[in-house]
């Protein structure tokens, strides 16, 4: 709904004219992007602190859905950048720290599958998780620590958003609506991860 | 803040040059997020149908 608002019945903005209307999808997806990763790396500590069997699914459950929300915001972007910067690539900082990030999604799940000792794999890759975590404050912080072509943040914890209300409501709206789809998603997912992980187990064989 | 941006849906889809961009992009992000959808469901219909076969 959010985005239909955001598409259809907000301004067009006076520099970007409507191209502008692309944050209502790269936005969320580069928050998430972040976000997700941070549940991984929250999933990580909890396995290797508690060695919850659940937290170790729950990293290889997301980690896809982490690469697409990062593949969307780095296509959005890329597509924005054509008609905003004149350009659909730079070698930016936070554009490169995004694409690390991507990078490093592709790299957790080809490592994940490619351990056929799957309590191994959890391991190493809840290490990595933690260690790559390291990225994220740099992909928030690219814009202020050095000098790029990517806007600096619209909305931010401390102050005021640099945003016209009338753009920016539609824009939470659609972080909002992102954010529930993608729990969505890490739910279907973590069921196929404990279906696939646990099926030799009697109690899945029942409830299936 | 209800009003409708355009004045006409040739107008909200060319949206002045820029709509090619806006709408390859709601393109994308509609064929990735059902594709998981999908994806994830089949996997786990199959995993049950697996489950279910008598051993």
């Amino acid at each position: 709904m959010s985005i239909i608002w955001g598409l259809f019945f907000t301004p067009e903005d006076f520099v970007q004219g409507n191209s502008y209307r692309i944050i209502y999808l790269h936005v969320p997806a580069s928050f998430l992007s972040q976000t997700l990763y941070l549940a991984m790396a929250i999933s990580s500590v909890t396995y290797l602190i508690w060695r919850v069997k659940l937290a170790a699914y729950l990293i290889i459950a997301i980690a896809p859905i982490g690469a697409m929300t990062t593949f969307i915001a780095l296509i959005s972007g890329s597509i924005w950048g054509i008609p905003t910067w004149g350009t659909w690539w730079q070698w930016d900082a936070r554009i490169t720290s995004t694409l690390i990030l991507f990078i490093m999604y592709l790299g957790l799940i080809s490592l994940h599958n490619s351990f056929s000792n799957h309590e191994k794999a959890d391991k190493l890759l809840s290490w990595l998780v933690i260690v790559g975590a390291a990225n994220i404050p740099i992909i928030k912080k690219s814009v202020d620590w050095w000098s790029t072509l990517h806007q600096s943040a619209s909305i931010t914890l401390t102050d005021k958003p640099s945003i016209d209300p009338v753009m920016l409501y539609p824009l939470i709206g659609s972080i909002i609506g992102f954010f529930g789809l993608m729990i969505c998603l890490v739910l279907l997912s973590s069921k196929y991860q404990i279906l696939h992980r646990e099926k030799n187990k009697s109690w899945v064989r029942d409830y299936v | 803040m209800f009003n409708f941006a355009f004045n006409s849906l040739y107008e909200a889809l060319y949206m002045n040059g820029h709509g090619l961009y806006v709408w390859s992009v709601v393109i994308l992000v509609f064929i990735s997020l059902l594709g998981f959808f999908i994806g994830y469901t089949v996997k786990i219909k199959k995993i049950k149908d697996k489950l279910n076969e008598p051993n």
